[in-house]
């Protein structure tokens, strides 16, 4: 692609002329002479496989692709799972898209709550250790509400980064 | 203690959680809360018949003193940019949704998610911020619309590529969503070029517009690493030298796909023109 970058020069309002080879038939029809017989009068069409990898390229994919391997923290932060599960009563699974399952939710704009999903096993001993942790941290007794249908910890208050590093450093 | 065994729930067993039901305010009531009620002595305030919010009793208002001045005349027209963050980027790139072996183009970003266009309306594309310059340690060549001049250093200091170009709104629905486009069976249509107001963005150096001469481009990544105090990377000894110095043709939408061209997808063909009207019309 050499190009001079001199296109200033004819820099006018390029407008767009109607394209219509290898379309078929417009509905407006005023060009019924060219459409008549598309391939006869004209010069061929090439058709050619080679570029089609560049389009390729450009479909989406529909699946979540894995991380690649990662030995401790990447510059953005994100710390990959530990290879093993850690040995503890509880799991805490990650989300499709790799990251730890704590969210943050504010109602009326002044109640706080810190979410905890994806929790499979013993939720109590998870509640029990989230609660030393976060008394350890902030020196408060926070309410804490355990739903075991959903398998979820809520917790009173916004400590989802205190919360995700402490999992991180478990190995979750 | 079992459950079964309590005593049963009766209305009288039951009990709010302290702090959860709060009274509710009551006029009127009271040796001091009687009398004038809380609502002062005659006039319009006793009475409830205080004039709107904004009026000072007859003078000119504050909202109708001060002249109008269009500030935001046309807002709704203006073209706005969609931010990304270097932070954003490199957790993209981290988690292995963005591949930083290919050149990055807007729709790379957009397959992988990282950012949601919306051309109806009027975005013009993608702005790179440098909130998360620190962080920042990936080597690639990058294209967006619009890039702050401490993202282009942190990407060149990491020695990447950065180029700024401009895509209208046709261009661009068709470089956000490629595959709908490839379905109606159009050929790609040429890029225009930018309008009066944008050109000098495109055509500087500094910005590193895809306008721009090349020998000047290369003048200001050097006079930024001095600004910025880094070494510049040279560029030409990488092993990926080939895929950085990739770039768009001015009339290009898509890598390695010129304008003029049918994609036919379920039978994985391209059909390309011949006829030399056309051709000098898509390579002008």
């Amino acid at each position: 692609y050499l190009n001079s970058y001199m296109h200033k020069a004819w820099l006018g309002p390029s407008s767009l002329c109607c394209r219509t080879p290898g379309a078929p038939v417009s509905a407006a029809g005023l060009r019924f002479v060219s459409d008549a017989a598309p391939e006869d009068n004209r010069s061929p069409i090439i058709e050619s496989t080679e570029e089609y990898k560049y389009v390729e390229r450009l479909i989406p994919s529909s699946r979540i692709p894995t991380p690649p391997k990662h030995t401790g923290p990447t510059p953005s932060g994100w710390i990959p799972p530990a290879d093993s599960p850690p040995s503890l009563p509880y799991m805490i699974r990650r989300s499709r898209m790799h990251n730890i399952p704590i969210y943050t939710d504010v109602t009326n704009s002044n109640r706080k709550l810190t979410l905890i999903r994806k929790v499979e096993g013993d939720i109590w001993a998870l509640e029990k250790d989230v609660r030393q942790y976060l008394q350890e941290v902030t020196g408060k007794e926070l309410p804490t509400q355990v739903n075991e249908v959903t398998m979820t910890l809520k917790v009173k208050g916004h400590f989802d980064k205190e919360l995700k590093d402490w999992l991180v450093s478990k190995g979750f | 203690c079992n459950p079964k065994n309590l005593p049963r729930i009766t209305l009288a067993n039951l009990r709010p959680e302290p702090g959860a039901r709060q009274t509710e305010k009551r006029r009127g009531r009271g040796q001091y809360g009687g009398n004038r009620s809380g609502r002062g002595h005659k006039g319009e305030r006793q009475r409830g018949n205080r004039p709107r919010l904004g009026f000072e009793g007859g003078q000119t208002p504050f909202y109708l003193a001060i002249p109008k001045y269009g500030f935001n005349e046309g807002h709704s027209r203006r073209p706005q940019y969609h931010p990304l963050t270097l932070k954003r980027l490199q957790y993209l790139i981290d988690l292995g949704r963005v591949d930083p072996t290919q050149p990055i183009d807007l729709t790379q970003l957009v397959n992988a998610r990282g950012v949601t266009i919306q051309p109806l309306k009027r975005d013009y594309g993608v702005q790179l911020v440098d909130e998360g310059a620190e962080i920042f340690a990936a080597k690639i060549n990058i294209e967006v619309q619009r890039a702050t001049e401490g993202a282009i250093a942190a990407i060149e200091r990491n020695g990447g590529v950065i180029t700024t170009s401009f895509y209208d709104p046709i261009s661009l629905d068709i470089l956000i969503k490629p595959v709908p486009f490839f379905v109606r069976g159009q050929p790609i249509p040429k890029r225009m070029l930018p309008g009066e107001n944008m050109l000098p963005y495109y055509t500087s150096a500094d910005n590193r517009g895809y306008l721009a001469d090349p020998d000047k481009i290369q003048q200001a990544r050097l006079a930024l690493a001095q600004k910025y105090g880094y070494i510049l990377p040279d560029i030409s000894k990488d092993e990926l030298y080939h895929m950085l110095a990739m770039r768009k043709d001015i009339r290009q939408i898509f890598f390695g796909l010129s304008p003029g061209w049918v994609v036919n997808m379920p039978e994985k063909k391209i059909l390309k023109p011949t006829d030399e009207k056309l051709l000098k019309y898509y390579s002008s």
